[in-house]
């Protein structure tokens, strides 16, 4: 029984951000995540950013579940950028190529302004 | 001690009277309900049969009767509860003894207060426990047995991590998740999650290298169909494998073995693929 991930959400405009705190790995943090983003899709938001700084461990589950939900999210007319991802978090994503799919952002305000306009407001 | 309706029934056995009272109160403080013991005979006093306790923090360094010993009364209780072992001396032969006795889970002390509680909510039930079967337990060759779960993988990571604990942090963290990619798909893919089936593992340690040998209970898979895995992705399509495993109805992933081939050195699989070993070259001094 592995720790769950905790996700805290907020808003900025139009723009969510999801904290991901504690172990993005199989069978713990990556249902977690996919619930939390097939939530947000169905209720329209679907401007995400995923703050990365707190995730503890990552796996291949989790990394792919990273690609599917972005993929989910594309389909839905939006997008995913990540924002502080660790050391570890960026070498396992720029040795899966996965660097040339996502935008990564070390800032939070440069990750919302990427999505454009109507993101005015908190 | 009763069943709280939530949270563990915990023994904190340490003879740090000022630790004893800290584990106390963060763990009560988690929702937890705690007795504590200042030597081993308190301890196993406070057992008895093992039954009214599901989780023991056990520090190893006791007067009168070491940690190691109260663990093997522990073990052979009608009713053991799970015992996380904590303790400053991390020298490879008492984790190998902690192992060898079915110590649950290790905490290197000193250890943040969130560890304590990270590992308790990580830990299962005691009936859900199951053991380890140790094969080897020399420093420079550790070789166990045991059921293919996801909560196997952890405690077996745990220990193993420990044991290469004087590595530069680049290189243990590198070795980590090399390991702990491929003991996942020995024990999803080969042991189908199944506590029955059985997988085996070998950590060789040289002052030169670190080998690792893991065999699963499958019947291992033929590399030229693993479309479904990211190795086999062109170049410019890093996400080609995705469609693949939708269309199999398989879990988002494929990337294990594309990021354990980048994380060591070496990565051989013998003529079945369901063995497999990773070889890490160090440094001299590493």
């Amino acid at each position: 029984m592995a720790t769950r991930m905790r996700v805290i959400e907020r808003r900025i405009g139009d723009v969510t951000i999801l904290q991901l705190i504690g172990r993005l790995e199989l069978e713990t943090g990556d249902i977690i995540l996919r619930d939390t983003i097939n939530r947000l899709v169905e209720a329209g938001q679907v401007k995400l950013v995923l703050d990365m700084k707190e995730v503890t461990r990552l796996d291949s589950a989790g990394i792919g579940m990273l690609v599917s939900k972005y993929l989910t999210v594309r389909r839905a007319g939006g997008s995913i950028k990540i924002l502080h991802p660790t050391e570890r978090t960026d070498h396992l994503m720029d040795i899966t190529k996965l660097t040339t799919v996502f935008e990564v952002f070390d800032d939070e305000a440069s990750a919302v302004k990427s999505f454009g306009a109507a993101t005015h407001g908190v | 001690m009763a069943k709280p309706p939530f949270g563990r029934r915990i023994l904190v056995v340490d003879d740090d009277r000022g630790l004893r009272h800290v584990l106390s109160e963060l763990l009560q403080g988690a929702g937890h309900q705690v007795a504590s013991a200042g030597d081993g005979p308190e301890a196993l006093a406070t057992l008895g049969d093992g039954s009214g306790f599901d989780l023991v923090l056990l520090d190893i360094g006791l007067p009168s009767m070491s940690g190691l010993d109260v663990l093997g009364h522990i073990r052979n209780m009608a009713s053991p509860p799970l015992v996380i072992v904590m303790t400053a001396d991390d020298t490879s032969a008492t984790l190998l003894e902690a192992v060898r006795r079915q110590a649950y889970r290790y905490i290197r002390k000193p250890f943040p207060p969130s560890a304590v509680i990270d590992v308790v909510s990580e830990s299962g039930t005691p009936a859900s426990a199951l053991s380890i079967e140790v094969v080897s337990a020399k420093p420079e060759w550790l070789e166990i047995v045991a059921p293919c779960t996801l909560e196997m993988a952890d405690r077996i990571q745990s220990f193993v991590l420990h044991l290469e604990a004087n590595l530069p942090e680049a290189v243990r963290e590198a070795v980590a998740s090399a390991f702990r990619e491929l003991l996942t798909n020995a024990i999803e893919w080969g042991g189908k999650f199944d506590p029955n089936r059985k997988v085996r593992i070998s950590c060789v340690r040289t002052s030169r290298l670190l080998l690792y040998r893991i065999a699963d209970p499958g019947e291992g898979f033929d590399i030229d169909k693993l479309r479904h895995a990211a190795i086999t992705n062109p170049d410019d399509d890093p996400m080609r494998h995705l469609q693949v495993r939708e269309e199999q109805g398989l879990r988002p992933g494929g990337f294990g073995l594309a990021m354990t081939r980048s994380l060591v050195d070496d990565l051989i699989y013998n003529e079945a693929r369901n063995e497999v070993i990773l070889i890490k070259y160090l440094d001299e001094g590493e």
